[in-house]
């Protein structure tokens, strides 16, 4: 119970706080710990469709258009280099265990040989010079660093093996290359 | 707020906490409940019918009607419903087996919801008279009870 009362002040009888703690305990699914497997080798992985041909990454499973299931068979590798598709800037507010001080950009990404993109991934350098359709490339974190806390975001995105990603400098991907992919 | 507290060397089992830090204002009464428990006082309510309603509310929960003054209570009272609970949780106000019990503090007409330090389960009862312990430093919340003990 010490969680409810760290935070009181000192205004007794006026206000209370109350901190409400959520504990969650995930498991990762076959599919997802063998992508975390890829993810700490330095390998980004999906699924063909073997109908459609779509490449859906992190896998499915299936394929949700065509309703048939997709298993190691279906594995293919894509690149660790894609495109911004969208993005948005974050101004951080300062509150208990915020851990940014700075604005930074989150963008969803269509890496080389994927036809879904991946979301909240963190974009290196200016945030004036983000932009939809800027070519970025993954910066890896340390092979010994990819372990701990790769799988902890397998749910809802890529993990934690990328530490962010860098823009290139090629030139920009033609509009109709991304444009179904804009949110 | 939001962050991960534990992940498994395999890779296989992650877990976070989802936090959401509420601040509530507390009003007149229940203000005057938890500002006497930060003085060590247990504070109720009386009706206009002169029931005496402890933790206080505003309104007379019978009628709708606005409660009228406030009154101070001792700090003893009677255990009436009750559970046991032999393997406390972290966020339990106790780390060792105790009783979520109702208790009537003497004077009052209702019962609170607090824990009872019962030590065995064998000496917890309806009917059981208790005092509240209270916490080493008070600050204005329900756990300045830090639970209630048996007496006698």
């Amino acid at each position: 119970m010490s969680d409810q009362t760290q935070t009181d002040t000192g205004l007794p009888g006026k206000f209370m706080q109350q901190m409400v703690s959520l504990d969650y305990r995930v498991l990762a699914s076959p599919l997802q710990q063998r992508f975390d497997a890829g993810m700490r080798a330095g390998r980004i992985t999906g699924h063909k469709c073997p109908v459609c041909s779509r490449v859906y990454v992190p896998p499915k499973g299936y394929c949700p258009l065509d309703t048939v299931a997709t298993t190691e068979e279906h594995e293919v590798d894509v690149g660790d280099e894609g495109i911004v598709t969208s993005f948005t800037v974050l101004t951080p507010i300062q509150y208990r265990g915020q851990r940014e001080r700075q604005p930074y950009a989150l963008a969803s990404l269509l890496l080389d040989g994927a036809s879904s993109t991946v979301g909240q991934q963190r974009i290196a350098g200016p945030i004036e010079d983000v932009r939809t359709g800027m070519r970025v490339r993954a910066a890896w974190k340390p092979e010994a660093e990819r372990t701990a806390e790769v799988s902890a975001m397998a749910q809802w995105g890529i993990g934690k093996a990328i530490e962010h990603w860098e823009p290139t400098g090629d030139p920009d991907a033609a509009r109709d290359h991304y444009a179904e992919h804009i949110l | 707020m939001f962050y991960f507290w534990a992940v498994a060397e395999a890779a296989v089992e992650s877990g976070f906490t989802l936090e959401f830090p509420y601040k509530r204002s507390l009003g007149p009464v229940v203000g005057a409940f938890l500002g006497g428990l930060y003085e060590r006082r247990i504070v109720g309510v009386r009706t206009a019918e002169g029931r005496v309603i402890c933790p206080p509310f505003e309104y007379d929960p019978d009628t709708g009607d606005a409660t009228g003054e406030l009154v101070d209570l001792p700090e003893t009272g009677t255990v009436h419903e009750w559970a046991w609970v032999s393997r406390p949780l972290r966020k339990h106000p106790l780390d060792r087996p105790f009783a979520w019990a109702l208790v009537q503090i003497d004077g009052a007409d209702t019962r609170m919801l607090h824990a009872v330090d019962a030590g065995d389960r064998g000496r917890i009862a309806r009917g059981v008279r208790v005092k509240v312990r209270w916490a080493d430093e008070t600050r204005g919340h329900i756990t300045d009870i830090a639970c209630f003990e048996p007496v006698g």
